[in-house]
């Protein structure tokens, strides 16, 4: 065997097809046998690294090296040739299967034209006691907790003579007492010799399972150290970046009205995403307040309550004064919610529908724009014609389809139409997310326009210089819940809010 | 209530029930197999149709009904295999790929009748085989129970032996676990290697074997002729069938036993007087109701959960 | 806009060549096997257009194609599979039929009236499944393919105890009083008034989807139920609205073509014209105002066969391979989703932008 570096990285880039540069000039080295963790923001490429170090996808510059020789990345045989699991963040286990039958999918062992099951089980009750993961071999996998069916990953991962095993976020979805029985395994599994790669947001599980980090910022290696030669400060600047100051926004008045307000609110859900916990928050008309956090704190779930898809489990919620505590999506929208969703194309617009469709839903009864039943197409032409000039929409035309817009583009026609009239209420997800500097400009400014006109404003992004630069506030959440309440002063930059967001500090 | 259960028992009610049960359970298997896989074949009507035809056109050319069958096999084997083409070669959708099977299914045996005899309607011009019924030695000769399971027709015993064998394919083999995988989560059978396109292929064409067997019987089991549009969306109900059985070999089995015994109602209640046309209706109103008290127990599951 | 427009012609182009592509390959092989192949290929291409009379075959032909395609358009529109549209057809005609015998009705209101009746008793076999889908979740496609039948032969029986005219020999109704008839447009077809009904159908259909505020709400609920969800708008209601019109409009085209084309009633099995229809509906990619073309196309395919019947020993069920294989070949992502072809459609229409 091999002395030298498992995997070396050298000068690997990565651009999509669609000019995404996702990742440049990326080199480091994993040893042999250690556990090596990746670290960065959303979007930082951790994704498209383990993609190509998987053989899903081939660099576009550069070369990777394993055992010192250069691999042809990109073959569907990589990863089994070379010996790499990978366990993903969402699982790719098939639900209805057994335990067993997920983990022998696609390399049976057979007895005529039979699956051997006598032989298969074993083979999992043997690498489930070697690798001291216990599971059900029997057990449907869907019956399945979360943290089992992660076991069940990592032994699927480990049953093809693995030698470098890969974990994308794996404790994202685990408790306490789960992450720190995962990484008493992961220990036991560096111990016989396995080379983990562990990527992770939470720098306290990174320090408390890793020897080396690298971290990734914005397609590139900012740096790769010993976790002993560096502290937590360090680390997260080089996650986070420069301390550059970004001009903020100045509120008219602090002693607006409160609009919004939730008193001890929390939902029940299985996915983490969903579940908040005891959210107590409010928001003053011409307030905004930025939620930062990573993803799958609890921020979806926060959006669903706020917007009528879901219902909490307890704790209230006032809009106005009124109770909207189990009031259904049309009811929050009489009552003046505006709601630019994350998800564009799915809850924004509907993608194959023209602009103008897409501009004017949900407006029914506008006498302006109908005529009893009929829509009035002159009026909605104009009416578009308008939002699309007042937004700067990069449009052919009214009657193109939404999806033959640029993602900028489709975004500032959405917050043209949801913007319209004057919400009391706006629910900004993302806003900004994959659009380009100039569409993002603009979206800043109407959103600012909206809080300048009375709206109360809570702003859900990952993007924290936009929450800097719009925010007046900043709730940080973890874990469901908010573990920082902070003004928006000039002081206030990306490292101070990372260790509230990594889970290394809580301020009351 | 006993005047029933002697009619039940009967060997002639149950001789009827298998009869009609048998072109629905081999049809409802093969979708079974196509559904399993993610790609429920809609073009089951069309190739049961094509596998009356060739059955019938073989067997007359050859004088062996055997090999009348054994085309009808092999085509309908090769039109689940096409299905399967369109839907992963091409991009086509499965519901419009199945429904353009059976319209070409349609035309195209009209078109081989015409062709064949010179009439579009009906093969007696040509001398066609029937596939024979099977005397159980043994098992015939035992009082009462005799009568009822021996002296069935040989694709009978065929289709009720291949519920255990599909049920134990689906269950046992590496083809099976590729298939409900493949079926359940594209992605998460890609990751372990199991190639969707693959799966699919076989599973679509053995799904058309099955079909063609039930195409064969009905143009070659009791009678010896085959008539433009002969199935008469018996691949419909064994689509419904499919439905019912909830995804099993054995639910699917007990689902066409019920739409058999609803046929033999109907066919029974015809020769009492009652009028044809309504209890034709029975077969088809059956698995309607079924269908949907079984969508609205799931829902009100589903309810009661969240 | 002018780009715009270029694009969506060079859509056409390709959809126009992969039709003629399909077509060739069915026919050729055809033609070969007859003594004058180009007499085949001339016959079912021109020949269609030689006369008036043939010319007036292929509205007559586009009649039901229209109203179906319209009926299957506004169901799938509202992203339902419902195939009901088959059963709606037979049922209209049927109570049409039954409407023109049993009731005492004379003069102007007779025709309308029968139609009416044979929309709303026609709506049922789009209705029912459409209904059992939105209330307990069972599939509308499954539902509408097995209760198609189910109406068919509760419409047999109907025909057979209630409508039988003894004398006939056959199977098939008293005649239908001269009152209740469409009136003949065209000497030597039977082509009638029904096709202007369908032309302004289908305009009318293409105004509501296009040009009223629920049509609006339907095409979003189909086409997204996510969004529909996100502005608030009753799904339930949309869906069956537009289960509801599909229905009327399938029943309608029943009862016209029977109305129209016939003077008893005696289809004892499905007609068949539905499938036509969902044909059409996907031709069309689901516009109320080219299911107009899409219908006369289909219906110049299927008078180019019946003359290929007529004069030559070619069966017109040539067509039926011809549209299915039409079916496929439009429908084909592998084709229309090719990413050379979405990147040129691309170019034609960002140049527009970048200028």
């Amino acid at each position: 065997m091999a002395e030298g570096p498992i995997v070396s990285f050298r000068q690997v880039g990565k651009t999509y097809p669609n000019g995404t540069v996702a990742l440049t000039d990326a080199s480091f080295d994993i040893r042999r046998g250690s556990i090596h963790a990746i670290c960065g923001e959303n979007g930082a490429g951790k994704s498209t690294l383990m993609k190509i170090l998987f053989g899903l996808e081939s660099p576009s510059a550069g070369q990777v090296f394993i055992d010192g020789a250069a691999a042809d990345t990109a073959t569907p045989d990589f990863a089994g040739k070379h010996g790499i699991g990978m366990v993903h963040q969402h699982f790719s286990l098939v639900p209805i299967l057994t335990v067993t039958e997920n983990i022998i999918l696609g390399h049976e062992p057979r007895s005529s034209i039979f699956i051997d099951r006598t032989k298969a089980r074993r083979q999992v009750v043997e690498l489930s006691e070697r690798f001291d993961l216990a599971v059900d071999p029997d057990a449907r996998t869907d019956t399945l907790s979360v943290a089992a069916q992660q076991k069940v990953e990592i032994l699927k991962a480990l049953s093809r003579d693995t030698r470098l095993l890969i974990l994308d976020e794996p404790t994202a979805v685990l408790s306490p007492p789960e992450i720190e029985e995962l990484f008493n395994r992961l220990r036991d599994l560096r111990a016989a010799g396995m080379t983990i790669l562990f990527i992770s947001h939470k720098l306290h599980e990174v320090r408390a399972l890793a020897e080396t980090v690298t971290v990734l910022r914005a397609g590139k290696v900012v740096g790769t150290t010993p976790l002993a030669e560096v502290d937590d400060a360090e680390i997260t600047r080089m996650v986070m970046g420069r301390d550059v100051d970004v001009p903020r926004r100045q509120r008219q008045t602090t002693s607006a009205p409160v609009v919004l307000e939730l008193a001890k609110v929390s939902t029940r859900s299985h996915d983490p995403a969903d579940r908040i916990e005891d959210i107590s928050l409010s928001i003053r008309a011409d307030e905004i307040v930025g939620i930062a956090g990573v993803d799958g704190s609890g921020q979806r779930g926060l959006v669903s309550v706020l917007s009528g898809l879901m219902h909490p489990a307890s704790g209230s919620i006032r809009l106005s004064g009124a109770d909207m505590s189990r009031a259904a999506a049309p009811a929050w929208r009489k009552a003046g919610l505006a709601y630019l969703p994350a998800d564009r194309y799915a809850q924004g617009g509907t993608a194959s529908l023209s602009l103008a469709d897409n501009a004017i839903a949900g407006t029914d009864g506008d006498k302006a724009l109908q005529w009893g039943p009929f829509l009035r197409r002159g009026a909605i032409r104009q009416r578009v014609q308008q939002m699309i000039a007042d937004y700067a929409v990069r449009a052919g035309g009214t009657g193109e389809r939404l999806d033959s817009l640029s993602g900028g583009n489709a975004q500032k026609l959405i917050a043209a139409r949801e913007l319209a009239g004057s919400p009391k209420l706006l629910i900004a997800d993302q806003p900004t997310r994959g659009v380009d500097v100039a569409a993002a400009a603009l979206l800043h400014g109407r959103i600012d326009q909206a809080a300048r006109n009375g709206a109360a404003v809570l702003l859900i992004t990952a993007d924290l210089d936009e929450l800097l630069r719009l925010a007046d506030r900043v709730l940080v959440l973890f874990n469901g819940r908010i573990v920082a309440d902070l003004a928006n002063h000039a002081g206030l930059t990306p490292a101070a809010l990372g260790p509230y967001m990594l889970g290394l500090e809580k301020a009351s | 209530m006993i005047e029933f259960f002697q009619a039940i028992a009967d060997p002639a009610v149950v001789a009827t029930v298998l009869r009609v049960m048998t072109p629905l359970l081999l049809a409802a298997l093969g979708v079974l197999i196509s559904d399993r896989a993610g790609v429920l074949n809609i073009g089951m009507e069309g190739i049961m149709l094509s596998g009356a035809l060739i059955g019938v056109l073989v067997s007359a050319a050859t004088a062996n009904p055997f090999l009348g069958l054994f085309a009808a096999l092999i085509g309908g084997g090769m039109l689940g295999a096409l299905m399967a083409l369109f839907i992963n070669g091409l991009g086509t959708q499965f519901i419009i790929t199945g429904i353009a099977l059976n319209m070409a299914a349609l035309a195209a045996t009209t078109l081989g009748l015409f062709l064949a005899t010179g009439d579009k309607g009906m093969s007696g011009a040509l001398q066609s085989g029937v596939l024979p019924n099977i005397d159980i030695p043994l098992l015939g000769g035992i009082p009462v129970l005799g009568p009822l399971l021996s002296g069935h027709h040989m694709l009978t015993y065929v289709a009720i032996l291949a519920v255990p064998t599909v049920a134990i394919m689906l269950a046992r083999t590496p083809f099976g676990l590729h298939i409900r995988a493949v079926g359940s989560d594209p992605k998460a059978a890609a990751a372990a290697g199991v190639s969707r396109n693959r799966v699919q292929f076989h599973a679509l064409t053995l799904s058309g074997v099955f079909g063609g067997a039930a195409g064969a019987y009905l143009s070659m089991g009791y009678v010896s002729w085959f008539a433009q549009n002969m199935t008469a969306g018996r691949g419909f109900i064994a689509l419904a069938a499919e439905v019912m059985g909830m995804g099993t070999a054995w639910g699917t089995f007990a689902a066409a036993a019920v739409l058999g015994i609803a046929e033999t109602v109907a066919i029974t209640m015809q020769t009492k007087g009652l009028p044809n046309e309504l209890m034709q209706m029975i077969p088809y109103i059956v698995p309607a109701v079924m269908l949907t008290v079984y969508a609205a127990r799931r829902q009100a599951k589903a309810r009661s959960n969240s | 806009m002018t780009r715009s427009i270029l694009a969506g012609l060079t859509e056409f182009a390709l959809t126009a060549l992969v039709i003629v592509l399909v077509i060739l390959a069915v026919l050729v092989p055809v033609a070969l096997s007859q003594p004058d192949p180009f007499e085949v290929l001339r016959l079912f291409v021109l020949g269609p257009f030689g006369t008036i009379r043939h010319m007036g075959n292929i509205l007559e032909a586009a009649t039901p194609a229209m109203m179906t395609g319209l009926a299957a358009t506004i169901i799938f529109r509202a992203g339902m599979f419902n195939l009901g549209v088959e059963g709606s057809f037979f049922l209209g005609g049927l109570a049409a039929a039954a409407t023109a015998v049993l009731l005492p009705l004379t003069g102007f209101v007779a025709t309308p009236a029968a139609i009416l009746v044979g929309a709303l008793v026609g709506s049922l076999a789009c209705i029912v499944p459409g209904y059992l889908r939105v209330r307990f979740g069972a599939s509308e496609m499954v539902n509408s393919l097995v209760l198609n039948f189910a109406f068919l032969f509760a419409g047999v029986y109907f025909l057979n105890y209630v409508l039988r005219d003894p004398n006939a020999g056959a199977l098939m109704s008293y005649k239908l009083p001269a009152d209740f008839t469409l009136d003949r447009l065209l000497q030597g077809t039977r082509l009638h008034t029904g096709v202007i009904i369908a032309f302004v159908a289908c305009i009318l259909g293409g105004i509501w989807l296009y040009g009223t505020r629920s049509g609006l709400n339907v095409r979003i609920v189909g086409s997204s139920p996510g969004f529909a969800s996100h502005l608030g708008l009753a799904s339930s209601k949309l869906l069956m609205q537009a289960q509801v019109a599909g229905g009327l409009i399938a029943g309608m085209a029943g009862a016209i073509e029977v109305l129209g084309l016939y003077s008893r009633f005696s289809w004892t099995a499905l007609p068949g014209l539905g499938w036509t229809g969902i044909t059409v509906a996907i031709l069309a990619r689901e516009n109320p105002f080219l299911v107009i073309p899409a219908a006369l196309f289909l219906a110049y395919l299927q008078v180019g066969g019946d003359m290929l019947a007529r004069n030559l020993d070619v069966p017109s069920e040539i067509v039926g391979l011809v549209t299915a294989a039409i079916l496929l070949a439009v429908t084909a992502a592998a084709i229309f989703r090719h990413p050379a072809f979405l990147r040129l459609i691309r170019d034609i229409k960002g140049q527009e932008r970048g200028a």
